[in-house]
């Protein structure tokens, strides 16, 4: 799962930002499933209760709610897909870089000496879709260095892979 | 020649003075709860016992009645939690164990040690206590704070810790007085005794000197020496006090009686009618934003006032405060990035207020994360250099010149594209980056100025951001993630290539300035440790 995956959708090149001392690797494209699922459930029911309502009160207008609902679900959609396709992670020699989204778009760059610990977390849905949230503290709160949707067996070794560089590297604060 | 009272670090754990508990905040916790009993009083007298009936007659009795209970039980609390805490040090962390009910324990781990702060509040400060905070890094509260002790052991204390922090081993050699054998242990009812004669005679010295006390200078004998040091800076409390009326709040305070004055007479307003009817709408409101106004004099004055900075071998020593004077070391490399804000009216005079961040200090907590409170141009420089011995620039003074009140590339700068006018019309010809080998500098503001200056070895991690309009505009932002606290390092609406070359260049900067910075144990790296300062007491400290 490590290796670098063909994405039919990913024909955008981030072209902003090209890492030259490690490829990107992307996340796994099951977090738009993950992401989905609750925003899709809690669409649909919004817009079912639209349609009851709409029912109820017999007037066509209330049925106006419900579909503006499910144009924004489809809108919040594209963005889940856009978003979650340029989200990615390099490891360099010295630093891990993370890059995310497209619209407000960013690169974080976190020396492996700086990390003081690296959490991993996973929702049931992730749990059940096999990936994870792997995230790095620094001594920083301003550092937004969480990658998401890495599938778990990946995720554990990255950790690993990320505490032993921090302790090869640490470098107090 | 150990007189019972030298103090030894305790390495078991120990109680905190037996003081303690009267210095505390009871007495307005005392006051509340006086309060809440003497309102819950007429509950109990309304029912049918007649024995009541003479608190209602007499209700000042009932009042004193109140407050000696309430007074009573804050007080036996305090003393329970006293009796529930204990401290001591090891070599590798401070340790303090609390908690009447459940009981915690927390270490400051010494390798994580980020500042020692000797905090005097005023009724300690008289009667010459204090207590000792040590802050760490990792998380909010990861430190441990003492309150209270003697204000001589407190600062031996803090001298020990700071050498144990060091790296100096050897502590244990340089204290005076280690207990002997035939010594009463500490805690002993004999030996607090003698202790407390000791302590009022030092006290009944001391206050020959009032002056001193009050301001929190006085000097003491401490059992473990501190490292010499020199003063740097000193802030008169004239300039301190001019500063404050040079401000927003003051100036709108001021304008306040001229509008009303313009308002009545020069528009014939009905002033007394309209005050009268929005005091009687939002009375509370305008209270409490007159209580602003006046905090915002309060902080800076009390926080500010006798303002004094020294270096010594333990590092950067501030001291400062008027109702709660606080002595903060912060050793060497522990500061995690300045900003130098120069407000619109401070222009005139060319001052700068100064603040930091230091890892384990909190957010924005205006008394411990000050430099300067008013610096002029020189005593500002004299600052960074405080804080950056060397700056890695050949000219740093040309160089910080420019940072401070430069335009365009002057000095090296790096600026912003004249595309950026469009999404920042005010400042883009004042924003700058330049890198020199030891530090980021980021300049901007036209009308206030700012500039951020941050070690490359303090470099936590980096970050490059695009919104939409910067993309339209090729334009990117470089932000520098630092420690919590005041300073929020970005060098905003750059090219994107040169954000881009920026990053990249930090990122290396960084790393090389991490394999120069100096160990966390910063008396080993210039191999002093085998030199245990002097032992004698009545150093000069305070």
């Amino acid at each position: 799962m490590t290796g670098r995956i063909a994405h039919p959708w990913h024909t955008e090149p981030m072209s902003w930002y090209e890492n030259s001392a490690a490829p990107w690797v992307p996340v796994s494209r099951t977090l738009i499933t993950a992401r989905l699922v609750p925003l899709w459930i809690a669409v649909g029911l919004l817009a079912l209760g639209g349609v009851v309502v709409a029912l109820a009160v017999a007037q066509a207008w209330v049925l106006a709610f419900p579909l503006t609902l499910l144009a924004l679900g489809a809108w919040s959609t594209w963005v889940v897909i856009r978003q979650v396709t340029a989200h990615a992670w390099a490891e360099g020699d010295d630093d891990l870089l993370v890059r995310k989204g497209r619209m407000f778009r960013s690169v974080t760059v976190v020396p492996y000496g700086r990390m003081q610990f690296v959490d991993v977390k996973a929702g049931p849905l992730e749990r059940k879709l096999g990936i994870a949230t792997v995230q790095l503290h620094t001594a920083s709160p301003g550092t937004d260095a969480s990658i998401a949707g890495v599938p778990t067996d990946e995720a554990a070794r990255l950790r690993d892979r990320l505490t032993t560089r921090g302790e090869a590297r640490l470098a107090g604060l | 020649m150990s007189t019972p009272s030298v103090f030894t670090a305790p390495r078991e754990w120990t109680r905190l003075h037996p003081v303690s508990p009267f210095l505390g905040g009871w007495a307005v916790l005392g006051l509340l709860f006086a309060y809440v009993i003497h309102q819950r009083l007429p509950d109990w007298v309304a029912g049918d016992d007649e024995d009541w009936e003479f608190f209602d007659r007499f209700p000042l009795i009932g009042l004193a009645v109140a407050a000696i209970l309430g007074l009573a039980i804050t007080l036996a609390l305090s003393v329970w939690r006293w009796s529930r805490t204990m401290y001591r040090i090891g070599d590798d962390a401070v340790y303090l164990r609390q908690g009447i009910v459940t009981q915690q324990q927390r270490q400051a781990r010494l390798d994580r040690l980020q500042a020692v702060d000797v905090v005097q509040p005023f009724l300690a400060r008289v009667f010459g206590f204090a207590a000792l905070s040590v802050q760490v890094a990792g998380g909010d509260r990861a430190g441990v704070e003492l309150k209270f002790l003697r204000l001589g052991d407190a600062e031996a204390l803090r001298n020990e810790i700071l050498l144990l922090a060091a790296g100096l081993r050897a502590a244990d050699d340089a204290r005076e007085g280690e207990a002997a054998p035939g010594d009463p242990a500490p805690g002993d009812p004999a030996r607090a005794a003698s202790s407390l004669l000791d302590h009022l005679t030092e006290r009944a010295q001391a206050l020959q000197d009032p002056g001193a006390v009050l301001a929190g200078r006085e000097s003491v004998r401490t059992s473990v020496a501190a490292a010499e040091e020199r003063e740097v800076y000193r802030v008169p409390f004239g300039r301190l006090l001019l500063s404050t009326v040079f401000s927003g709040p003051a100036i709108f305070l001021a304008l306040m009686p001229v509008t009303a004055l313009v308002a009545a007479f020069g528009f014939h307003y009905d002033l007394l009618g309209v005050v009268l009817a929005a005091i009687g709408t939002s009375l509370f409101a305008i209270i409490g934003a007159l209580g602003a106004l006046l905090g915002f004099f309060w902080t800076r004055i009390n926080g500010g006032f006798g303002f004094a900075a020294a270096v010594s071998a333990d590092g950067l020593r501030l001291r400062h405060g008027l109702t709660e004077t606080r002595r903060q070391t912060v050793p060497p490399g522990r500061v995690q990035a300045i900003r130098l804000h120069q407000p619109l009216l401070w222009r005139g005079k060319d001052w700068w207020r100064i603040t930091l961040n230091v890892a384990g200090y909190g957010e924005n907590d205006e008394s411990v994360s000050v430099l300067h409170p008013v610096a002029t141009r020189e005593e500002a420089i004299l600052a960074v250099w405080l804080v950056l011995p060397d700056l890695g620039d050949p000219d740093p003074h040309g160089t910080l010149g420019h940072a401070l009140s430069g335009a365009g590339e002057q000095g090296g700068f790096l600026a912003s594209p004249a595309r950026a006018r469009r999404l920042d019309p005010l400042q883009w010809r004042f924003r700058g980056v330049r890198a020199t080998d030891r530090a980021l500098l980021i300049r901007r503001g036209r009308w206030e100025r700012e500039l951020t200056v941050v070690p490359h070895e303090r470099t936590q991690s980096l970050g490059l951001t695009q919104g939409p309009l910067r993309r339209a505009l090729r334009l990117a932002n470089v932000e520098v993630h630092s420690t919590q606290g005041p300073v929020r390092p970005v060098a905003a609406h750059l090219d994107v290539d040169d954000a881009i070359a920026l990053l990249d260049a930090q990122a290396r900067r960084a790393r090389d300035g991490r394999r120069r910075q100096t160990p966390e144990q910063w008396m080993t790296a210039v191999g002093l440790d085998t030199d245990v300062p002097a032992t004698q007491g009545g150093d000069r400290d305070g």
